[in-house]
C-alpha cells in the first residue's frame, strides 16, 4: 500500500535503541505503547486454532479417510483424481469465473457509483445507505430472495410473460448455460456495497484543489478521473480487489442456496465440491485435498493481485 | 396411517419374534432396585414440525419405567454429518438412529465396520425382516429395525378423479397420459429436479421394474464385479424411460430446477397427480398440506409384467459402542422394548410407515398401501437399491445425472459411466 501522490511523508528510519536524529528514546511511561508479548495469547490462539487445525486438515488431503474410522496414506492420489475428473476442473473454472467476474463487475460498478455519490448529489447519503444495505444482509437470506425471483413461477418469469416476452421464460437456475451467470448477478448485487464504501473512503482523500487545478488547466472529466482520481485511490482499489478475489474464490453460501451446485454440477466450485465430498459423501480425504487446492489457488491470486496493484516504490 | 389390520393376527405372528428379541436384547431386568434412575441418551433425525415417533416412544418409556432418556434431536438435512462428527469425537448419544445397509452417512454397515456400534444379541436376527439380513451387519445385527418403508409413487386419487385420469397400467399408457395432460396446468408427475434425492428416488422406483424385477440379486452381482451399470440393459432402460417421460411432458414446467416444495405444493394444489416419495411422506402430505384428499401408493407401471416394488427397513436404532456400561444396559432394555409389536405399531402409525415386524400379515385394504399390498405379500419386492451400494457417491451420481438428463447436459451412457466410476473409487 502506498500513500497518495499528494501526501508523501518520509519518515526517518529509527535506529535500534535510538530516537530520531540519534537521540535517546524516551523511556516507557504512559506513552510507551505496549510490548510484543502482549499479543502472545492471541498469537497462540491463532496458531493453535487456525493454523494447526488447517495443517491437520492438510495432512488428511494425503489420506483416504472417510471421516470416521481408520485411514491409509495414499500420497498424491487425491490430487491426481481431482485433475483427472472433468467435473473438478469445471469447479475450478467456476471458482475463477465467479471470483474474477464478481471482482471486476462489483468494483467497476462500485467505483462508478462512488464517483457519482461522492459530492454532487443531494440524495447521496440516502443512496449510499441503500446501496450498502445488501452487504449487511446474510448471503443466505439474499440468495433465497433471489431464488424466489428466479423460480419458474417467480416474479422474473412473470414479468417477462406480462410484457410479452414468453420466449425468454425459463428455469433460470436449471439452465446449464445461464445458472452460473444468475449466481454471479446475485454476488455482484450483494458485493457492490462493500466495494462502494471502500471507494467512498478513498475518494474522500482526493484533494479537491488538485482536481480544480487540473480543470483550470483544461483537463476534461475523464482526464481528471484517469490521471488524478484513479492514482489517488490506488490503495482503495488494492484493498477492494484483494478482498474481492479472496472472498470470490471461496464463495459458498450463494451457490448452496441458489443451485446447490446444479444443474448436474454445472455451478459447483472448489468450495462447494469440498463441502459435498467431505461432509455429504463422506470422502473426507478427497474433500481435504480440494480444500488444500483452494487454499493454494487463493494464496496464488492474492499474492499476484497484491503485486499487480502495488504502487510506485517509495524512495 | 390408520391401518385396518387384525390386531390379534398381528400379535400372534409377532409375539414370538418380539419375545425372542426381548430376551436377547435385554441383558438384565430394567427394574431399578439400586435406587438410582438409569440414564441414557438418544439422538435421532427430525425434519418437520410433526410428531417424532422416537420422542413419543421415549416419553412413553420414561412414563412406564424408572429411566431418564436425554433426547437429542438433530436436523435431518445434516444428521449424518452431525452423527459422524459426534461419533468420531466420542460424544455421540448412547442410542443413535441409523439406516440399515450402506451408502448413507448414517448407514449402520459403515458405522459398525468403523467400530462405532455394538453388536446386539444373537437372537436379534429374529427382528430383521426377511430378505434384509445383509442390511443389518456382516457379522451380526447392529440395529433394531423400526419400520418397513415402501418406495413407490404417491398418487393423488382426488386430483386424478377430477381430471378423469386413472393410474396407468403400463409405461405406454403412462406416456400417453402424460402427453394428454401436457404438463400444465396439471402434470402427471411432480418432480424436485434440483434435489438429487428425489431424482435419484425416481430412477430407483423405475429400476424396480426394469432391473430388480428381472434380477433381484443385481446389486450383489455388482458388488461381486459380475455386472456394471454401463452394461446393464435394465439400467439403460430405466434412464431412457426418464428421458421419454421428460419429452412426453410428464413433469411440471420448470421441473429440472424445482425443489421439494414442488412435490408438496403440486400434490396439495392438485396441479400434479403423482410424485416419487417414500411411504412416510404420503402420510406427511395427507396429514398436512393435502388434508382431506386421498393419496395412495402405486407401484410404478411395468411393461406388462407383474408389479414389483422397493420395500425395506429405512430406519433403525443402534447402540453406541462407546456407551458406558450402565447406559448400555438401560439402552438395551429400551431397544428390546421398542422392538415389541405394540411399540412397532406406534412408530408405524406416527411415521406413516409399515411396522418392522408382521407387515406381511397386515390387512392393507382401504389404506394408502392397498395398491402395493399384492406385491408386498407375494414377495415381489427388493430392498431399496442404494442401501446396498458401496458408497454415497453412486446415488449422488444417479441423482445429479438424472437432472442432467432433464436439462440435456448428460446422456444415459454418461450417467451410468459416472455411477460405475463412483462405485470403483
Amino acid at each position: 500500500m502506498t500513500t497518495s501522490a499528494t501526501e508523501i511523508v518520509t519518515v526517518p528510519r529509527r535506529r535500534r535503541g535510538r530516537g530520531p536524529a540519534g537521540t535517546r528514546p524516551r523511556s516507557g511511561g504512559l506513552l510507551s505503547f505496549g510490548h510484543w508479548w502482549w499479543a502472545l495469547p492471541g498469537i497462540v490462539l491463532v496458531f493453535g486454532v487456525h493454523y494447526a487445525a488447517n495443517a491437520v486438515g492438510g495432512f488428511f488431503a494425503f489420506t483416504d479417510w472417510s471421516g470416521i474410522g481408520s485411514f491409509n496414506m495414499i500420497g498424491f492420489d487425491n490430487f491426481v483424481r481431482i485433475f483427472r475428473d472433468p467435473s473438478k476442473i469445471l469447479a475450478l473454472g467456476n471458482s475463477l469465473f465467479l471470483a474474477f467476474g464478481s471482482v471486476i463487475a462489483s468494483n467497476v460498478l462500485a467505483l462508478a457509483l462512488a464517483v457519482g455519490l461522492n459530492r454532487i448529489l443531494k440524495t447521496r447519503y440516502v443512496l449510499r445507505t441503500l446501496f450498502f444495505m445488501p452487504t449487511v444482509l446474510s448471503p443466505l437470506a439474499v440468495s433465497y430472495i433471489w431464488k424466489f425471483i428466479y423460480e419458474f413461477d417467480g416474479p422474473l418469469n412473470g414479468l417477462l410473460a406480462m410484457i410479452g416476452l414468453d420466449g425468454l421464460v425459463r428455469p433460470w437456475l436449471a439452465d446449464p448455460s445461464l445458472a452460473i451467470w444468475m449466481i454471479l448477478i446475485v454476488i455482484v448485487w450483494q458485493n457492490i456495497g462493500f466495494a462502494l464504501v471502500i471507494y467512498m473512503a478513498g475518494l474522500a482523500s482526493v484533494p479537491v484543489e488538485v482536481e480544480e487545478a487540473a480543470a483550470i488547466d483544461g483537463a476534461n472529466l475523464w482526464q481528471r478521473f484517469w490521471n488524478i482520481v484513479l492514482p489517488s485511490i490506488r490503495p482503495a482499489i488494492a484493498i477492494a480487489t484483494t478482498l474481492g478475489i479472496v472472498n470470490g474464490l471461496r464463495i459458498f453460501d450463494h451457490i448452496m442456496a441458489l443451485t446447490g451446485g446444479g444443474p448436474a454440477d454445472a455451478t459447483q466450485t472448489l468450495a462447494t465440491e469440498m463441502y459435498k465430498q467431505a461432509f455429504s459423501l463422506g470422502n473426507f480425504g478427497y474433500g481435504a485435498a480440494l480444500a488444500l487446492l483452494l487454499t493454494i489457488v487463493i494464496l496464488f491470486f492474492a499474492v499476484l493481485q497484491q503485486r499487480a496493484t502495488r504502487g510506485p516504490k517509495e524512495v | 396411517m390408520s391401518t385396518q389390520n387384525s390386531r390379534r393376527t398381528r400379535m400372534v405372528s409377532t409375539v414370538a419374534v418380539a419375545a425372542m428379541g426381548t430376551l436377547v436384547l435385554a441383558s438384565c431386568s430394567g427394574s431399578d432396585e439400586g435406587g438410582d434412575t438409569a440414564r441414557f441418551s438418544m439422538t435421532y433425525a427430525t425434519s418437520n414440525n410433526l410428531e417424532s415417533p422416537y420422542e413419543t416412544l421415549a416419553n412413553e418409556y420414561m412414563e412406564t419405567h424408572d429411566v431418564d432418556i436425554e433426547l437429542n434431536p438433530q436436523p435431518n438435512d445434516n444428521y449424518a454429518q452431525s452423527l459422524r462428527t459426534q461419533l468420531q469425537g466420542g460424544n455421540a448419544a448412547d442410542i443413535i438412529q441409523t439406516a440399515p445397509g450402506s451408502g448413507q452417512g448414517q448407514s449402520l454397515i459403515e458405522l459398525s465396520d468403523a467400530g462405532f456400534l455394538t453388536k446386539l444379541g444373537s437372537g436379534a436376527e429374529a427382528l430383521v425382516p426377511e430378505g434384509s439380513e445383509d442390511l443389518f451387519g456382516a457379522d451380526g445385527v447392529y440395529g433394531v429395525p423400526m419400520d418397513y418403508t415402501i418406495v413407490a409413487t404417491a398418487f393423488n386419487e382426488t386430483a386424478a378423479a377430477e381430471n378423469d385420469v386413472t393410474f396407468p397400467a403400463d409405461t405406454d399408457e403412462l406416456l400417453a397420459t402424460c402427453a394428454d395432460l401436457g404438463g400444465a396446468p396439471v402434470s402427471a408427475f411432480a418432480l424436485a429436479g434440483a434435489a438429487a434425492p428425489n431424482t435419484g428416488m425416481m430412477a430407483l422406483s423405475i429400476s424396480a421394474t426394469k432391473v430388480f424385477a428381472e434380477d433381484p440379486a443385481w446389486n450383489q452381482k455388482r458388488i461381486d464385479g459380475e455386472v456394471t451399470f454401463a452394461e446393464s440393459e435394465g439400467w439403460h432402460d430405466t434412464l431412457e424411460l426418464i428421458v421419454e417421460m421428460n419429452e412426453a411432458d410428464c413433469f411440471q414446467p420448470g421441473a429440472a430446477g424445482a425443489g421439494f416444495e414442488a412435490i408438496t405444493n403440486g400434490l396439495a394444489a392438485k396441479s400434479s397427480l403423482t410424485a416419487f416419495v417414500p411411504s412416510g411422506a404420503v402420510h406427511e402430505i395427507m396429514s398436512g398440506p393435502a388434508e382431506g384428499q386421498e393419496l395412495t401408493l402405486q407401484p410404478f407401471p411395468s411393461a406388462g409384467e407383474e408389479d414389483f416394488i422397493l420395500a425395506s427397513s429405512n430406519y433403525s436404532l443402534s447402540l453406541n459402542a462407546a456407551a458406558g456400561d450402565a447406559a448400555s444396559e438401560a439402552a438395551q432394555d429400551f431397544l428390546a422394548w421398542v422392538a415389541e409389536p405394540e411399540q412397532s405399531q406406534t412408530f408405524a402409525d406416527i411415521a406413516g410407515v409399515l411396522p418392522a415386524s408382521g407387515y406381511a400379515e397386515l390387512d392393507l385394504s382401504g389404506t394408502a398401501y392397498a395398491p402395493v399390498a399384492d406385491a408386498l405379500q407375494a414377495d415381489r419386492f427388493a430392498p431399496l437399491p442404494n442401501s446396498q451400494w458401496v458408497n454415497q457417491s453412486v446415488y449422488d451420481e444417479l441423482g445429479s445425472g438424472v437432472q442432467g438428463l432433464l436439462t440435456g447436459q448428460s446422456t444415459v451412457d454418461d450417467v451410468l459411466a459416472a455411477m460405475d466410476q463412483a462405485w470403483d473409487n
